[in-house]
């Protein structure tokens, strides 16, 4: 240690010698080299093996090449270009004392340039997502054969059931009591008979439906037990398969097969798996335009009123559910914070025929038969 | 001047330096969303790159974060279009046509292929670029399509050939990377054919013919038969590893640079080691935390956590169980890549770096320095498309 104490004492003859190496940047062939310190002049001075003076390094433009290693010291100079000096590990501190900017890294990309591209890249994926990806899906949708969109639907289907099963008991269940199949189809027929739609029941708790491209409408079993009466029932089946026939699902499916894609790029490392089932929810809870939503609804109230059901149905299950879980409940969040939500309840309202004479949806026997779908 | 002849690989970097900064970067990139893993990877190629020193001397990566930052917001506008547009057409045709999705996923998949060849070959342009030894930069001719292009075409002979002509593949395509590699002024050359390579394969191409006429042979008539193909499938896979690190040997031996050469001696007992314990340690640490949460699962109540958090979000408990979830899974993506670094990626480098010594060393006099190449894409389609990931 003690040899390598620094005594200044002079602008030329600094006592701080070491061996290193030179590399000039021109060629890969190492010169031996001798170093000292010039305190005066603030330099690294860089001697050859004759003594000649070769470089001298100011102490500012001292850069440290970040290494594994702690055996050895590689120094670049901002003057010096690609020149690298080897030194021995136990010289930096020696070093590090004088140079005051020696672990300092200098950035190669102009932030005004990066910013731009952060813009751009953002923009791209916007404009795909929020516009290429929905026009061309709108209008594919159209031109899609129906054995295409079952497919679709098929697809789908088990992406959701994917997403809500677990690990251990694998996809969630589908529901098959003969007698709530039965009410389901017969109860469909006389909603919608010009419409080619099959309901499938799912057995979770969430008090939801949805529809899949192909003529498919799921009611998930939560909705069909907080369901009062079949009417109930009727009036979800027959919004659903407003959006069947209006093809809206087939839209958002193929919108999601454009977007996941985009959307995985994005995300790279942490998890592909999470934008599925991000997606997933939303075709579950899928927010149509809030005109798709109104189309569907009038189709609602045209079907159940010609099936001799009220209208008002829907109106009274979301009452229900909200008077029932309260206000700050999340599914009463979902179906009601919906600012256009009261609106639809009146309008449903409204829909029903003066003097209208309702018959039952189901009968008793059969509506049993539908609450025990799932058992 | 005098140059020693014969330059020995060391390997320098310590485990323990890597673990912490592998911790670090994934606990930056999780912060921040992953951003970071630009930066992220820079700092452990600097790690790695420096730790490899042909001659006693290190390598330097001289790359930068905010490049590759920059050129993969550059490949994600480009991609963003294609992806999106492009799946979802897939996916129109192979519905229209077929009444099933999976055409437009396999064809999406096989249309990356060539993307994927040309992004692996630039990434690695980028990162020759970007790699000094004795202040001198490495660098790569251009060539990307021409890859690509053979990348498509060796893989459709392989796979017509059920794979008798990989090896034929390997060297090709390491030889069209290989001669259009400088270290400054200087060009490699790979000597050889790719008939050095076929002792080594054989073994693989014999335990495999068997391990599929086995299977064939229970699927047909013997059930018993599939037994056989448990020995012969191990066999198959040990083979693999085995020719992997005899292929990179026998290349590394027939590569040339003016009057240097290669001596290179990797076993490949000792990679299917640190392969082999490095998975099961990672499996095995990474399992523990999963079988407690498990355990801790089975002990509440049935269905509890899950009514709890359907349905009253706010409370402690369930915000509690979210959060310890949260902490489980992110920490896992932490620990595995640290894992990783430390038990496999590392060991591998280091093995594969001590066994390498560079000979004919005096040829080095002639080498010039090359002019520094802007490389604005800075791999960053390889980066958006997720190649490479080990570092």
């Amino acid at each position: 240690m003690t040899e390598r104490t620094i005594i200044a004492v002079g602008s030329r003859a600094a006592p701080y010698h070491a061996n290193g190496r030179l590399f000039d940047g021109q060629s890969p062939v190492a010169q031996p080299v001798a170093l000292s310190f010039d305190d005066a002049a603030k330099t690294l001075v860089i001697a050859t093996d004759e003594g000649d003076i070769a470089h001298q390094w100011p102490f500012e433009s001292l850069r440290r090449v970040p290494g594994a290693a702690a055996d050895q010291l590689v120094v670049s100079s901002t003057d010096a270009g690609d020149a690298r000096l080897h030194m021995p590990g136990g010289d930096a501190r020696l070093i590090r004392t004088r140079a005051p900017k020696l672990d300092r890294r200098h950035l190669r990309v102009r932030r005004g340039r990066l910013a731009g591209l952060v813009v751009a890249a953002v923009a791209a994926v916007a404009l795909m997502l929020a516009v290429l990806v929905p026009a061309l899906a709108d209008r594919l949708a159209n031109y899609l054969p129906p054995e295409g969109e079952a497919a679709l639907g098929e697809a789908t289907l088990a992406q959701v059931r994917n997403a809500l099963g677990d690990a251990l008991m694998g996809p969630l269940p589908m529901c098959d009591g003969p007698e709530g199949l039965e009410a389901l189809a017969a109860l469909q027929d006389r909603l919608s008979p010009e419409a080619d739609v099959t309901v499938r029941v799912l057995d979770h708790p969430m008090v939801n439906a949805f529809a899949l491209p192909g003529g498919v409408v799921i009611l998930f079993d939560g909705l069909i037990q907080t369901a009062d009466s079949a009417e109930e029932v009727a009036a979800v089946l027959a919004h659903e398969t407003g959006h069947v026939v209006a093809r809206d699902p087939t839209r958002t499916a193929l919108r999601s097969a454009g977007s996941i894609g985009v959307l995985d790029l994005l995300f790279g490392d942490f998890a592909g798996g999470a934008m599925v089932l991000f997606l997933t929810e939303r075709i579950i809870s899928a927010s149509y335009t809030q005109e798709a939503e109104a189309a569907a609804d009038s189709y609602a109230h045209e079907a159940l009123a010609r099936a001799s059901i009220s209208p008002a149905a829907i109106a009274t299950l979301f009452e229900r559910i909200k008077a029932e879980r309260g206000d700050a409940d999340p599914i009463v969040q979902h179906f009601l914070a919906h600012p256009a939500m009261a609106d639809r309840i009146e309008a449903a309202r409204a829909a029903v025929p003066e003097g209208q004479r309702t018959e039952p949806a189901l009968s008793d026997a059969a509506w049993a038969g539908l609450r025990a779908i799932c058992d | 001047m005098s140059v020693d002849e014969v330059a020995p690989v060391a390997f320098a970097g310590r485990r323990g330096s890597l673990m912490a900064l592998a911790l670090r970067v994934g606990l930056l990139t999780l912060a921040t969303l992953g951003v970071y893993r630009f930066w992220g990877r820079t700092r452990l190629r600097r790690w790695y790159w420096s730790a490899v020193q042909p001659g006693g001397d290190p390598l330097e990566y001289t790359g930068d974060g905010a490049e590759k930052f920059a050129g993969f917001l550059m490949a994600v506008c480009v991609l963003a279009l294609w992806l999106g547009v492009v799946n979802l057409l897939l996916m129109f045709v192979s519905l229209s046509w077929l009444a099933a999705p999976w055409l437009a996923y396999v064809l999406s998949v096989v249309g990356l292929i060539p993307v994927w060849a040309y992004a692996r070959y630039r990434a690695r342009a980028y990162m020759l670029a970007r790699t000094r030894w004795r202040g001198i930069r490495f660098g790569m001719a251009p060539g990307a399509a021409g890859y690509a292009g053979r990348v498509c075409l060796h893989g459709m002979f392989t796979l017509a050939t059920l794979g008798a002509l990989w090896p034929r593949m390997t060297f090709k395509l390491e030889k069209y990377r290989t001669d259009r590699t400088y270290f400054g002024t200087l060009r490699l050359h790979q000597g050889g054919q790719w008939t050095i390579l076929l002792p080594a394969y054989t073994p693989v191409l014999v335990c495999g013919a068997f391990a599929l006429a086995s299977l064939l042979l229970a699927a047909t008539s013997t059930p018993r038969m599939v037994w056989l193909a448990v020995p012969f499938g191990i066999g198959a896979l040990y083979g693999i590893v085995r020719y992997r690190v005899l292929s990179i040997r026998l290349m590394a031996e027939a590569k040339t640079a003016g009057g240097l050469s290669l001596i290179a001696t990797p076993d490949p007992v000792r990679v299917a080691r640190i392969v082999g314990f490095g998975w099961l340690a990672i499996t095995i640490v990474l399992a523990l935390p999963l079988i407690g949460a498990a355990f801790v699962y089975a002990l509440a109540p049935a269905g509890r956590i899950e009514l709890l958090l359907a349905t009253d979000p706010t409370n402690p408990l369930a915000l509690l169980a979210l959060a310890l979830f949260l902490i489980l899974y992110f920490g896992l993506f932490v620990a595995y890549g640290v894992l990783r670094h430390g038990l496999i990626t590392m060991p591998l480098w280091r093995h594969y770096a001590e066994s390498l010594t560079v000979t004919g060393t005096s040829a080095l006099a002639a080498v010039r320095q090359r002019d520094r190449q802007a490389a604005p894409e800075a791999g960053g389609l390889a980066e958006a498309l997720d190649i490479g990931a080990a570092i």
